[in-house]
Order: C-alpha cells, then sequence, then structure tokens
C-alpha cells in the first residue's frame, strides 16, 4: 500500500478529509497558506480540477506542492477537460510526483464555469477512469495493453451522490462503480440524513458496505441564504426545510455558528453509521474552520 | 433531419452587401421542414431584405428559386441558370448543401443563409430535438432506444452523473435528464438489470474525430 | 410628420366575420383590402408583400379567440403577425406598423376606431421609409 490514506482506512481508522481549491493563477502562496490551515487535522486533502468549469490551476500541480509540503493529497481528476491520452498521461506523471490518491469525476458542465465556449471532451466517463486507474494498477498496462516502465498504483476514489436522482437507481450506480474499481467513495454532502441512512441501508443490503471505505461528506453552512442557494441552484444538493429554518431562526452573526453545529451533529450520526469509514469536509472557501471541526467532533489524534 | 434556423436579418444583409444580383436558394427538404429554407422562407427573406435595402436606398435584384435538395446534383443543375445570371448566391439549405453549391458552381459567391444545428426530429409541432450525433458505431440497443452520446451533456456511458434533479440535466431546466429517460425506458422493458452492465470506452474514431467520412458503395459506381 | 395632402395607405386583412366596410371608414387615408376566407390565411409574405407595396401600415383582423369558426385560425394569425412584427423591426421599419385586433363584423365603432388610431401612430413613427426617404 503506498497511500496513506488507504492504509488509515484499511488499519480501520475513522478518517478525516478536506478539500482545497487551486488559485486562479499561479500563485502557491494560496496553497501554502490552505496547507497551513488543513495540517495536523486532516489525513488526506483533495485537490479539485477546475471545479464546476472555472479555470484554475491544475490539480496535479496544485497536489504535487501538497506532496512537496509533507501532506497527502487526493488529486481529483475530471473527465471534462481530457481525453484518454492526456488522462493516462497525468495518471503516469502524478504517480511520479508522489501523488497516491486519485479520485475519479464526471466534471461540472463548462456551460456555467468560465468558459461556457469551449468545446468539452468527455472521451471517456468517470466510471471508465475508474476502471481504467484500476487496470493500470493490476496488470501494469495502458488502456492501450501496452507494459508500462513502472506502472502507477493509485488508491481509487469514486464521487457518490444519494441526493441525485434518480433516487432507486444510485445504489446501482454505486454498485457499478465498485465494480469498475472504485476503494472508497466521497458522496456529497449531507443535510438529509434519512435519505443518507436509506441509501446506505441500500448500499449495506447488497454487501456494498463490504466491499469500499464510504467517506460522507459535510459542509457547515455558513448563513441561511447559502442554504437556500445551494438547495435551490446546486444541482444534487438536499438541504430539508428544517435545516433551513435553523439557519433563519438565529441572528445573522450566530448563522455559522449554528453551521458548524449541524455539522457536528452530522459528523456525530455519521462516527455511528454501520458502513461509514471517515467524514469528508468540503469547506468551501473556509478552511480555517476545519480544524475547530475536527477538534469539536472529537476526531482529532495524530492527524497528517 | 437536419435542423437548422435561419440567420438574423442583419447578418445575411452583410453577407449580401457587396452583391447587386443576388439569387436566394432554398432547399425543400430539411430545412423546409424545420421553417428556415423552404420556398416560403425563400419568399420572405428576399421581401424582408427588397425592403431592407430600398430603405438603406441600396440598388438590389433578389432573384427567388426553390430545389428539392441541393446535396444531389440532379437537383443542384436545375439552378444553374439562375447561378450564372446573378453575382452571388445566399443559400438557405445546410452546411452540407451550401458546400455543394460552391462546388458546383466554383465561380459564384455561395453564402450561408442558415445556421445548421443537429440531426434530430420534430418532437411536436414547431418543437424540434437533437437526437443523434453521428458517431459511426450504433450502440442504441443497449440504451432503450435513447442515445446518451447525443442526449446526454457528459455523453455518459455510465450514466447518470451526480448533477440528475427531477429527471432535468444540471444544464438546464429544459433539457431532460437521458438516463432518467433510459433507466425509465429499460425499467418499462423489464430490462434494467441490463444497466449494471459495464461499458467500456466509445471507439471515437468511426465518428467525425477520426477525420471526415466518406461512404463508397461500389454496387452504386459505374 | 405626414405631410398635408399625403394620404397615408393602410392595408387591411381580415377574415370574412370581422370586418365589414362601412361609409366614411377610413376617411383621411387610402386603404387597400383583402379579404381571406378564415384568418389562418394570414401568412408572413402576405404581410410583407403589402409594405413591399407601399403600405405604411397593416392591420390583420380576426375573430375574437374562442369564436374563430375554424376554430385556430385567429390563433395562428396572432402568432404570424407577432414574427412578422419582429421582423420588421429588424428590418428597420419599425413592428408598431403592423398590428392584429380581434373584431367582429357588426362593431363599425369598434373599427373606426382601430383606424382612427392607426392614422394617429402614423403621425407619430411617420410614412413607410422604404418609400419616404426624409433627409
Amino acid at each position: 500500500m503506498n497511500s496513506n490514506l488507504q492504509k488509515k482506512l484499511v488499519n480501520k481508522e475513522f478518517v478525516v478529509t478536506a478539500e482545497c481549491g487551486p488559485p486562479r493563477g499561479a500563485n502557491t502562496a494560496v496553497i501554502t497558506k490552505k496547507i497551513q490551515l488543513l495540517n495536523g487535522h486532516v489525513d488526506a486533502v483533495n485537490v479539485t480540477d477546475n471545479q464546476t468549469a472555472i479555470v484554475r490551476m491544475s490539480s496535479i500541480a496544485a497536489s504535487a506542492h501538497l506532496v512537496a509540503a509533507g501532506m497527502e493529497p487526493v488529486m481529483q481528476m475530471v473527465v471534462r477537460d481530457r481525453n484518454r491520452i492526456a488522462i493516462q498521461s497525468d495518471i503516469m506523471g502524478a504517480y511520479s510526483l508522489g501523488i497516491r490518491n486519485i479520485l475519479c469525476l464526471s466534471g461540472d458542465h463548462q456551460k456555467f464555469g468560465s468558459q461556457p465556449d469551449a468545446l468539452n471532451v468527455f472521451d471517456i466517463d468517470s466510471t471508465n477512469l475508474i476502471h481504467t486507474v484500476r487496470q493500470m494498477r493490476e496488470t501494469g498496462r495502458d488502456m492501450s495493453g501496452y507494459d508500462l516502465d513502472q506502472a502507477p498504483k493509485m488508491f481509487i476514489g469514486a464521487a457518490a451522490n444519494p441526493f441525485a436522482d434518480p433516487f432507486e437507481y444510485r445504489v446501482l450506480r454505486l454498485a457499478k462503480k465498485i465494480a469498475a474499481g472504485a476503494d472508497f467513495i466521497q458522496t456529497q454532502c449531507i443535510y438529509n440524513m434519512e435519505k443518507f441512512k436509506e441509501w446506505i441501508k441500500q448500499a449495506r443490503d447488497i454487501g456494498l458496505t463490504e466491499k469500499v471505505f464510504i467517506l460522507g461528506g459535510v459542509t457547515p453552512l455558513r448563513s441561511a441564504g447559502m442554504a437556500r442557494y445551494m438547495n435551490q441552484r446546486v444541482a444534487g444538493m438536499d438541504i430539508p426545510d428544517k435545516v433551513i429554518r435553523r439557519m433563519e431562526q438565529v441572528p445573522k452573526e450566530q448563522a455559522p455558528e449554528e453551521g458548524v453545529q449541524i455539522c457536528l451533529e452530522t459528523i456525530e450520526e455519521l462516527k455511528n453509521l454501520q458502513g461509514v469509514h471517515g467524514v469528508h469536509i468540503m469547506a468551501i472557501e473556509w478552511e480555517e474552520i476545519v480544524g475547530q471541526i475536527v477538534q469539536r467532533s472529537g476526531l482529532k489524534k495524530a492527524r497528517g | 433531419m437536419i435542423t437548422g434556423s435561419q440567420k438574423p436579418l442583419k447578418e445575411i444583409a452583410t453577407l449580401v452587401e457587396p452583391y447587386e444580383r443576388i439569387l436566394i436558394l432554398g432547399c425543400g427538404t430539411c430545412v423546409k421542414t424545420c421553417f428556415a429554407g423552404g420556398e416560403d422562407e425563400v419568399a420572405v427573406l428576399a421581401s424582408a431584405l427588397r425592403l431592407y435595402f430600398k430603405k438603406n436606398y441600396k440598388m438590389v435584384a433578389i432573384d427567388e428559386l426553390t430545389i428539392e435538395r441541393q446535396c444531389e446534383n440532379e437537383f443542384i443543375q436545375e439552378a444553374s441558370f439562375k447561378a450564372g445570371q446573378n453575382d452571388a448566391i445566399l443559400s438557405l439549405a445546410c452546411g452540407a448543401g451550401v458546400q455543394a453549391l460552391a462546388k458546383r458552381f466554383a465561380k459564384s459567391p455561395v453564402l450561408p443563409g442558415v445556421n445548421t444545428t443537429f440531426i434530430g426530429i420534430q418532437e411536436s409541432p414547431g418543437i424540434f430535438t437533437e437526437e443523434c450525433s453521428g458517431c459511426g458505431n450504433c450502440g442504441l440497443a443497449v440504451f432503450g432506444g435513447i442515445c446518451p452520446l447525443t442526449r446526454c451533456s457528459k455523453k455518459l456511458l455510465n450514466g447518470p452523473c451526480g448533477g440528475s434533479c427531477r429527471g432535468k440535466c444540471e444544464i438546464d431546466a429544459d433539457t431532460d435528464c437521458a438516463w432518467q429517460l433510459i433507466i425509465d425506458r429499460m425499467t418499462l422493458l423489464g430490462q434494467l438489470d441490463n444497466l449494471a452492465t459495464y461499458i467500456p470506452p466509445k471507439n471515437w474514431s468511426t465518428s467525425l474525430s477520426g477525420g471526415p467520412r466518406k461512404l463508397i458503395r461500389e454496387d452504386h459506381i459505374i | 410628420m405626414i405631410q398635408a395632402g399625403q394620404q397615408p395607405k393602410i392595408t387591411v386583412f381580415h377574415c370574412l366575420n370581422s370586418f365589414r366596410e362601412t361609409p366614411q371608414l377610413f376617411e383621411g387615408c387610402q386603404a387597400n383590402i383583402v379579404k381571406m376566407a378564415c384568418s389562418s390565411m394570414t401568412q408572413d409574405i402576405y404581410l410583407l408583400k403589402a409594405f413591399e407595396a407601399g403600405a405604411d401600415a397593416v392591420i390583420v383582423l380576426v375573430c375574437p379567440e374562442q369564436a374563430c369558426r375554424y376554430a385556430e385560425g385567429s390563433i395562428r394569425a396572432k402568432k404570424r403577425v407577432t414574427r412578422v412584427k419582429a421582423l420588421l423591426d429588424e428590418i428597420g421599419l419599425d413592428g408598431e406598423r403592423l398590428s392584429l385586433f380581434n373584431t367582429m363584423a357588426e362593431e363599425s365603432v369598434a373599427l373606426r376606431h382601430i383606424i382612427q388610431t392607426t392614422l394617429v401612430k402614423l403621425d407619430t413613427i411617420g410614412l413607410n421609409p422604404a418609400f419616404n426617404h426624409y433627409n
């Protein structure tokens, strides 16, 4: 096992991962700052790949900066912008730079990003990507069957969204990704615990929770406005009315604390949920709060 | 059918502006069906341009003709005489037709009056939808007759993605999620289990990605 | 804007049941009347041809929407008129020159009012600019 994240999960640790968005430029100081905020609190850090189709420093480069700084990255890779030639090339390059974890994603459509006039790629889909990374690891060959000069052996992650439609099909899709080679799953952020429990029960019932490490996603809300916005405008987001009301009923200055409170309650439930092996904290542009959440949730041990 | 929409009047006026005698050539097949370039549309455009240029003090003679199709010589040659009589041809056919005219009437400037868009169907009167992207290796049997390469915004073969919401695609509230449609159709056919099978990466070499394509039928060549 | 002695030209398209001419209805203008069996006969090309022939304004008279004898005629006419109004704006002729009204042949007062309103509008927007070039 090359990946520390993998080692901890195999050792049955309840892991904590967070997220780091690279800068909209070549400024490495931004990355350094985020590393400082997260260091010691988390087991690994996801590095996003031109998230929401907004052009940022590449995930592979930012992940390499994390490796250099002694942090363990989970390099996110979307299939929106690269064909299979570039994808395989980047996987090998990433591995050579010390990157050991990859999260395979479709990617948000470029229509709402910073370059809506770009030609998208989608040469292969995210399930094909999972399959490709596994194939490289298990057979030492690339997609064309060529014997690689040192095969990359990545710990493979995939995303799951228990809150997107069609709900009945979500667990079947999870099964498909696991069959293709997913080792761990990070879910979309959880506010509707009822639905999440239903989803994980369905996954458990067909034995999927034995085959893959599921990390529940959480995002602390900062305001009632943020809750309403995310619920209405972000595809695949489910924030129940009672959560939105909680955010609305506190005075504005206390909203962030209420958001953290809700987040801590979610994490507490996740700790006790069979089949959940960790939590993935997506504190978008609020990295400072991650340390606090880890501390207050009782998840802080020697980390990093 | 091939779908397209007529370019805005000002854009067309700018294209034909350098010429004094213009032939507007319509097509009686696909573009007629989607109301972009049939004989009715030719007549309306000719009238609109005459009014436009008259208002702007420009002398211009606009000729009109519609042929059955602009993608076959048999019909294109019917336009030979008028093509020779005019300074430029404004074609309201799809991009293929415009290019066919340019090949046959090499000495005439051939201008496009229509923005060609997609291969599609008339879903209901006045509404046309994109259905096929011409990948060259049809797998519709696997997907219950719904093409994920064309109708899924991300061309997913093992969909849906996490952005599917209430049967709609994340890019647009008016765009159906193709994978919701596929799942619904396969459920109706009692074949939902088929979707558990992993679909490997598409071989794109048969599509435009492999280079401009040609179809040759020896049995039809003398 | 209309010079003294100039009589604006108005073309009226109407379906059988929506219009009947009465004396002095067209006082102050030159009228061109086009009868259609049903308002669904309203086509883009005819409306434009009217302007090509020199009309300053075109009025389309159709039955009230629920009362079209052939069910959808007046709805179709309205959709096409909407489209041609936009086209007239693109041409630079002003979509205001074209209008559609739901009328019944007996409503002579309403019809008179429509003609008068159109003449007033022409006073503001001027005659057909493709035929009247102002320096």
